[in-house]
């Protein structure tokens, strides 16, 4: 499917707004508006599979610390971030935890984990 | 009798563990910190997003993960942290007071000071936003607080007032939460906050960004209904005609942080009206002998790995202070800021030795040329306020260009914003 | 629904209603006050600017005006009233300001009319001459009379410690009860509240704002009322010194009040900025900011934009905006035996005092049998204020409760023993706390302590802490638990 995009670099504070032009065989066909060949990558990376670490909360059902910051191992998708942070919402987590412990494993078969960002002792 | 250490630190947060860390490295034996929340790391517990240590350790940590290597060092370095408790007073000789529930009134000799307040967030009084009074404004920051530590949501509806990182980060949070974030309003021509932010924050959820926008009026007696917005001029005033509403349960404000120096200016300590932190020199050294800072209370940083590295630099003086008074006076020549730069720190200079100097510029602009006196340019593709500008400037080059009692560092620019 | 019995019900716990509960908790007399609001002095108390003056400032003294004699009596009576309460009050004295010779032939005329009643001096200060007392001020102005009684307070302490201490002495105080209606009978009025029914031998009606609602439910009196809101902004404390009395100017222009006034907690405020407004809608405009800055600037030119960190609105009830000055009512209804009415246009704190005397004496004209109670308690202790006491009472507050050495709002140097001690006396929304102890009424306006103050609420009125409100039950703060949006299907997602 042929695609146009405009996506802003964000590799330094310059922000280029680079599009991204696809054919209908998904071979690029231009890329412009970028200042440096790192910007390119990054936009060529951006408009093909834009990924994100999703950082976010599970709940602890202690009420003095009712909150543990969690993490995905490695960026996932943007687009299932809304179906990530649902997963949050129904995970609990019991003491101690360590920071890097898996809270939940291979979330929606990301091939991420979502990981503790602290430690929580309980 | 007052209690002896050698290095007393005010402020848990990113500097404050810093600086203590680095007092020890230096050889500082008796090192406290004093803080007057209930945990170490300052605001670092709350900022659970990531984007810290790129600089400082080249990883993409969150802000938990960020405390944790300082805190545990303060740990092994046996460092003495006093929590929850609250300096009071301070004079300029050093003479510290501070009063905490479990150790109750105590009372301070320290051989040297590190300030590490950081800064706090610009309030709706400050703002003048006409309006009554309800509930569901607040500052980013203790939304962020609320949402990540307390386990609250204020509301399910925003708009956000100023784009600073925070209240990028805090669209994006809410967002994810499940609350819709109407829009965020700036009321300068550019976002306040990094570039990553806002795409990464706004961009990314379809959130709106109103450049040269502002709350013109607040809705609602008890609690927020709404707000109505204008489009601002040149000189910041509304334009009739350009009001538009939106429907909201809370108002986060994010228009500016201020440098938290109280206690500095207790003791007697000069502020910089640019930056509303101390005058320093190379060293980190305020006005007062023996009362050093680093971090958000001397000058509000972008990144978290700066705070930490000023911080460190003020702990390694404090330390050398407290050793027999064992470090130099860097006196000597005035860092001034010109055209197009809103403030330098530090603020006063050797003029013989090496340093790195931290501006912000006032104007956005491409193909910007720094200019430190005679001693030095640097070119750089592109200059936004929000970044903050890092150059180093070599010992020789100072003396070379015999700097004299000022330097003036100018930035021209080429191209407009 | 069960039904309270009363002799004396009053209704509006502002400074009026306070005031005359306070005055009769001296006697055996059973007295119960209700309010609408969750907390006292929330009314056209709070936006009073806290002058305690005579009246003379105003013009508008005349001895044979009921509201200058109220003024007069209150006056000599608040000085001790408020040592017997410990509630700050200080005499910071008053400037009547002049700007041209039409004015000063009106200052005349009020010195020919008032001289020997001991409403201040009887000298005209030139211009130069007052500079030296108050250096700030515009050389614009040709000079001023100066009254060294004027005084000033902090309305709403001024109101918690007079229904504190007459709640001490046996009255009783109904919160979060509305007056709905009320029926007038033989010997005792049936009142309807949003709580319970209440039956009252007299009425007293001191609603402030809506205090022709309530005549209007007996057919008591035929109040018209203006309201008109008035906007006072509010210095950073860094403006202290900036002037040292109260200042106020005539001005040419119908229904100007112009003023600058040191407050007891070393702010300056400003104002007040007159419009007649629909009641109830207390918002703050950019149109009278301006215009109240523009005009405080004409008095005192120093007095900066940067420096206001709040403002707020209120209502001043007239009945006639012409005579709106001089006007109060504090008697019996002509129409309605054992209702009275307490109704003071402006300015209610000052003559609030005399007014509570002089209900009493109402009373007992009227055959209320008032035995003094020998039992009667006249002093209330103040909240400690930690951040003013000297190190030694600071220690010691320390060493006897810890809670003391815990500092939660940092702006204002507020203990969690301050906190504590507020909610005990009746402190249930964070705007109570703020309005007693001034956590959260500084700088950063409660951004660091506001989640602290939320605990300690929660936590001493065990409540959740999603129930903690701003100002009452229409005002939460916090609505929903983290996830809970989420977990209830992403509604907004």
């Amino acid at each position: 499917m042929a695609a146009r995009e405009t996506i802003i670099c964000i590799g330094c504070p310059l922000g280029c707004r680079v599009t991204v032009a696809q054919d209908k065989k998904g071979r690029i066909t231009q890329i412009k508006g970028a200042e440096c060949k790192q910007g390119e990558k990054y936009v060529l990376k951006e408009f093909e599979n834009p990924v994100r670490t999703l950082t976010a909360t599970v709940r602890t059902g202690d009420e003095s610390y009712p909150l543990l910051p969690v993490r995905t191992s490695i960026p996932v998708p943007k687009i299932l971030l809304a179906d990530i942070m649902l997963q949050t919402a129904k995970a609990r987590v019991e003491p101690p935890v360590k920071a890097g412990d898996v809270i939940l494993k291979n979330v929606l078969k990301t091939g991420s984990d979502l990981i503790a960002t602290s430690d929580w002792s309980g | 009798m007052p209690r002896r250490v050698d290095v007393a630190v005010i402020g848990a947060g990113p500097a404050g563990l810093a600086a203590a860390i680095a007092a020890r490295g230096q050889g500082a034996e008796r090192v406290m910190i004093i803080e007057r929340a209930e945990q170490l790391g300052g605001l670092l517990p709350q900022c659970i997003h990531n984007g810290f240590g790129l600089v400082y350790f080249e990883e993409d940590m969150t802000g938990p993960e960020y405390e944790k290597v300082f805190i545990e060092k303060t740990r092994d370095l046996g460092v003495e942290t006093q929590l929850e408790t609250m300096v009071i007073d301070m004079d300029g000789k050093r003479n510290i007071t501070a009063v905490s529930q479990t150790h109750g009134y105590m009372k301070l000799k320290p051989g040297a000071v590190v300030l590490a307040m950081g800064c706090r967030e610009r309030a709706r009084g400050a703002l003048g936003i006409p309006g009554a009074r309800p509930s569901g404004i607040l500052t980013a920051g203790t939304c962020q607080r609320y949402v990540n530590i307390e386990g609250y949501m204020p509301g399910d509806r925003y708009v956000i007032l100023g784009s600073g990182d925070i209240g990028m980060i805090m669209a994006r949070r809410l967002t994810l939460e499940g609350a819709r974030v109407e829009a965020v309003l700036e009321i300068m021509p550019w976002a306040g906050g990094l570039i990553r932010n806002e795409v990464q924050c706004l961009h990314d959820f379809g959130i709106p960004l109103l450049l040269e926008h502002t709350v013109s009026f607040i809705h609602g007696s008890n609690r927020i209904e709404g707000v109505t917005v204008s489009k601002v001029d040149r000189q910041l005033r509304g334009i009739p005609g350009t009001q538009r509403s939106f429907a909201c349960n809370c108002l986060l404000l994010s228009a500016g942080l201020i440098p938290e120096n109280e206690i500095s200016l207790k003791a007697g300590v000069e502020l910089d009206p640019m930056t509303g932190g101390p005058v320093v020199d190379q060293h980190r050294q305020t006005s007062v002998p023996g009362i050093f800072a680093g971090g958000n209370v001397v000058h509000v940083h972008d990144l978290v790995d700066w705070v930490s590295w000023e911080a460190e630099l003020a702990g390694r003086s404090a330390a050398l202070f407290a050793d027999k008074g064992k470090v130099k006076v860097a006196g000597g020549v005035k860092v001034v800021p010109g055209a197009n730069i809103k403030y330098v720190v530090p603020q006063l200079i050797s003029g013989k030795d090496d340093v790195t100097l931290y501006m912000r510029v006032t104007q956005p602009g491409q193909n910007a040329t720094v200019k430190i006196g005679g001693a030095m340019k640097k070119k750089f593709r592109f200059v936004r306020p929000s970044e903050m500008i890092t150059i180093d400037v070599k010992g020789n080059k100072l003396k070379d260009a015999g700097a004299g009692k000022e330097l003036v560092v100018d930035c021209e620019i080429k191209g407009s914003g | 629904m069960s039904a309270t019995e009363t002799e004396v019900l009053i209704i509006g716990a502002g400074v009026l209603g306070a005031a005359a509960a306070r005055e009769l908790s001296k006697y055996k007399v059973d007295v119960t006050v209700v309010e609408k609001a969750v907390d006292v002095g929330w009314g056209c108390t709070k936006a009073n600017v806290g002058v305690v003056n005579q009246g003379r400032d105003t013009l508008e003294f005349r001895p044979e005006y009921h509201r200058s004699y109220l003024l007069w009596r209150s006056l000599k009576l608040m000085g001790p009233l408020c040592k017997e309460l410990e509630v700050p009050f200080e005499k910071v004295g008053g400037w009547l300001m002049a700007w041209n010779m039409g004015h000063k032939e009106k200052l005349d005329k009020c010195i020919k009319r008032t001289a020997g009643l001991g409403l201040g001096e009887d000298e005209f200060h030139w211009y130069e001459e007052l500079r030296e007392t108050e250096p700030h001020i515009s050389d614009k102005i040709l000079g001023g009379l100066f009254d060294p009684e004027i005084a000033v307070v902090n309305p709403v302490f001024f109101t918690q410690a007079l229904m504190e201490n007459a709640t001490a002495n046996g009255v009783k105080l109904m919160l979060e009860t509305e007056v709905l209606d009320i029926e007038a009978g033989h010997s005792m009025f049936t009142v309807q509240t949003s709580q319970e029914e209440i039956k009252a031998r007299y009425v007293i009606n001191a609603a402030g704002e809506y205090i022709d609602k309530i005549a209007a439910m007996v057919d008591a009196d035929d109040f018209v009322l203006f309201p008109i809101k008035g906007y006072v902004g509010v210095m950073d404390r860094s403006s202290e010194g900036l002037v040292k009395s109260l200042i106020a100017a005539i001005e040419d222009e119908l229904g100007e009040m112009n003023v600058v006034v040191p407050t007891v907690e070393g702010n300056v405020l400003f104002g007040i900025q007159l419009q007649i407004n629909r009641r109830g809608d207390y918002s703050t405009t950019e149109e009278m900011a301006t215009k109240a800055l523009q005009n405080a600037q004409r008095l005192v030119p120093d007095i900066s934009g940067k420096d206001v960190i709040n403002a707020f609105c209120g209502f001043l009830m007239f009945r006639n905006f012409e005579i709106g000055w001089h006007e109060c009512e504090v008697g019996l209804s002509d129409r309605v035996p054992r209702f009275i009415n307490m109704t003071i246009g402006y300015p209610g704190v000052s003559a609030s005092t005399g007014a509570a005397a002089e209900v009493v004496e109402v009373l007992e004209k009227d055959g209320l049998k008032l035995e003094p109670d020998p039992g009667f308690e006249p002093r209330r202790e103040a909240i400690p204020d930690f951040s003013k006491l000297s190190e030694r009472k600071q220690r010691e507050l320390v060493k006897k409760d810890p809670r003391y050495g815990h500092v939660v709002c940092r702006c204002e140097t507020v203990t969690e023993g301050e906190i504590v001690e507020a909610i005990r006396r009746g402190a249930t929304t964070l705007d109570g706390v703020k309005h007693r102890v001034r956590a959260g009424m500084g700088r950063c306006q409660a951004g660091f302590c506001g989640p602290r103050v939320t605990r300690i609420l929660a936590r001493e009125l065990g409540i959740p802490e999603t129930d903690v409100t701003k100002k009452g039950p229409e005002s939460p703060q916090l609505e929903y638990r983290t996830k809970q949006i989420l977990e209830e299907g992403g509604k907004h997602a």
